[in-house]
């Protein structure tokens, strides 16, 4: 498989391994028991995803169908408002280099929950994910979903994420890109009913020759759907990131409102970005906004916070934390949280 | 004899080829406070700008020594660890950081030392009653919204906080009320008190109302025409810049 926009030549998947660590911690606290858990693992993408949720394709989804080796399927009864955060922890080493995980989950109507999926790996060599995550949020039901990537330097990372959204429902994606070699990602919202609502915040960080290839389309199809995208990043040494942001209005979905933004700080002149903003409208009444920017951080920022003693690595990591922190701050985990800020940290510094 | 704090020589300073600065000279010992004071595009802004690092301006000739050493080619963060600091004409405004984390992060940086959380609460809650300050900007975003007088006065917060030797004050009065002005200049003193040294650039001469300087120097064209003491001040604001630079174009 040829990859053109990152520029990769070929990819092969590797032979699907088993991963048998435990990555489930904190089930035990929700008081969803494992018999509904278990109730949809044989649902179908198909069943319930029409054609258009794509993902990052055929080749990515159906294999992960094929192969799952980890996943959860949730089944959130009517009402059920689970308060506490469901993590899962992947931890990839030598002895599970590959998670391949299969994600379902299910929203009856008025339901509530989070879910943070932590990707990790403990060992130097090369590590493989491809994941899908589906959801259907039915009517007046609130999803929030985080994603925290940070594979190895050599490691291929690829995730499709797709939702349908019923009236009045609700989606809040986060996404914190870190690591891997190669990052493809992709996040499909489809907002089906009336006023739905899709959110997604990522933030990503490309240093080393990492490349990035991040594609999220809000598809509008309900009356009086909202839909918004900030994404901020950082791309210094070799790194590469194509970004897509599409705004897609399907008939029927009169005065909806899509915004996107993208927002990247270039530390390197050897980085490539591109942003690829897409607005496609079958109905006249809607809004879709977009915006861009792109530059280096400002000088005179930059000397301001250097005239109170801080380094110019040290200013340089603090703009960029507080350009991701609006986006971090969305982790229901103050962990995770100082993991991620401990790392980001670590980058800039060591640059 | 007293030891100088800051000693420039002949100092001739570019922006993009441009000649700004064209010789000053200008001696500061410790516990002293100095007025520059001269019209506008007179190079004032040029000076606090060259003397904290800004690297768009180009030192061509001369000397900046501060403690007998020389800073000129010294990146702003080695001069603010030396002491040096500048209350900003126009603050810049950092989303997603907070007065209070900058504050801390700066004071470690500059005294070298961990600043540790609930010590370091304390004497920021006592340095802003000091300035009238309400408890609440300490956890808004630096200088993100705040109106001009608010933005110098958290400057002075900063000057406080990090008790340089030398603070230079870029214009601070301007923007401030008649009252703000009072809280501003009480705090310059009571770093002078400190024998910390100042220097104050200012357009007009409201901040001398509480101040008592050492020296005050016309700065006209790059250069510095005359120094003296608060006589001179008067004698601005009796005859105007306009009459001062005839009294200099006749020599």
């Amino acid at each position: 498989m040829k990859w053109n926009r990152i520029g990769l030549e070929s990819l092969t998947f590797p032979e699907p391994k088993k991963y048998t660590k435990e990555y489930l911690s904190n089930l035990e606290i929700t008081n969803i028991n494992l018999d509904e858990i278990n109730e949809l693992s044989t649902t179908k993408l198909e069943d319930f995803m029409p054609k258009e949720a794509k993902g990052l394709g055929k080749d990515f989804t159906s294999y992960v169908e094929e192969y799952y080796n980890s996943g959860i399927s949730l089944h959130v009864p009517r009402n059920m408002k689970v308060e506490k955060p469901i993590i899962l922890d992947f931890l990839m080493d030598d002895e599970n280099p590959m998670v391949i995980d299969r994600n379902i989950l299910v929203l009856e109507p008025n339901s509530e929950i989070t879910v943070v999926i932590n990707y990790k790996t403990k060992t130097q060599g090369h590590c493989f994910h491809n994941g899908l995550t589906k959801v259907y949020a039915k009517e007046n039901s609130l999803v929030n979903i985080i994603k925290i990537q940070n594979l190895n330097d050599k490691s291929h990372n690829f995730d499709s994420n797709l939702a349908i959204i019923e009236g009045e429902g609700n989606i809040n994606w986060v996404s914190i890109e870190l690591g891997g070699n190669i990052t493809g990602s992709n996040f499909t919202t489809i907002l089906n009913g009336d006023a739905s609502q899709g959110n997604l915040s990522s933030i990503y960080l490309g240093d080393g020759d990492r490349k990035l290839d991040l594609g999220y389309s809000m598809i509008h199809k309900g009356r009086k759907s909202n839909s918004n995208i900030e994404t901020k990043g950082v791309l210094m040494d070799d790194s590469k990131k194509v970004f897509r942001g599409n705004l897609i209005f399907k008939k029927g979905a009169r005065t909806s409102k899509g915004v996107e933004g993208e927002y990247v700080i270039l530390l390197d002149p050897a980085v490539k970005s591109d942003s690829i903003p897409g607005l496609f409208c079958e109905e006249d009444d809607v809004s879709g906004e977009h915006a861009a920017s792109a530059g280096q951080i400002d000088k005179d920022k930059l000397f301001y916070l250097m005239s109170r003693g801080l380094s110019e690595r040290e200013a340089k990591k603090l703009i960029i934390q507080a350009a991701f922190r609006p986006v971090v701050d969305k982790i229901p985990s103050e962990e995770l949280r100082n993991s991620i800020n401990t790392e980001i940290e670590r980058r800039i510094i060591n640059e | 004899m007293k030891k100088k704090l800051l000693d420039i020589k002949n100092l001739k300073v570019n922006i993009e080829d441009q000649e700004i600065l064209k010789g000053i000279d200008l001696e500061i010992n410790p516990g002293e406070i100095h007025v520059i004071m001269g019209p506008n595009g007179g190079g004032k802004s040029t000076l606090a700008y060259t003397l904290m690092g800004h690297p768009r301006y180009e030192v061509t000739e001369g000397q900046i020594l501060f403690d007998g050493e020389e800073i000129k080619d010294l990146s702003p963060d080695k001069r603010a660890k030396k002491g040096v600091f500048l209350s900003f004409q126009y603050p810049e405004e950092i989303p997603g950081v907070t007065v209070e984390e900058f504050l801390r992060t700066s004071k470690t940086a500059v005294s070298g030392e961990q600043q540790k959380l609930i010590p370091f609460k304390k004497l920021l809650k006592s340095k802003m009653e000091e300035l009238e300050m309400k408890d609440e900007y300490a956890s808004r975003y630096l200088n993100l919204g705040f109106s001009g007088g608010e933005k110098k006065k958290n400057e002075i917060l900063q000057m406080s906080i990090l008790e340089p030797k030398l603070s230079i004050l870029d214009e601070t009065d301007s923007g401030l009320d008649v009252d703000a002005i009072r809280i501003v200049a009480e705090d310059v003193n009571r770093l002078q008190n400190g024998n910390r040294s100042v220097l104050v650039i200012t357009h007009y001469n409201k901040l001398l109302d509480y101040l008592k300087p050492d020296f005050v120097h016309i700065l006209l064209d790059g250069k510095i025409v005359k120094s003296g003491g608060l006589e001179l001040a008067e004698e601005i604001d009796k005859y105007g810049y306009e009459g001062i630079k005839a009294k200099f174009s006749r020599n």
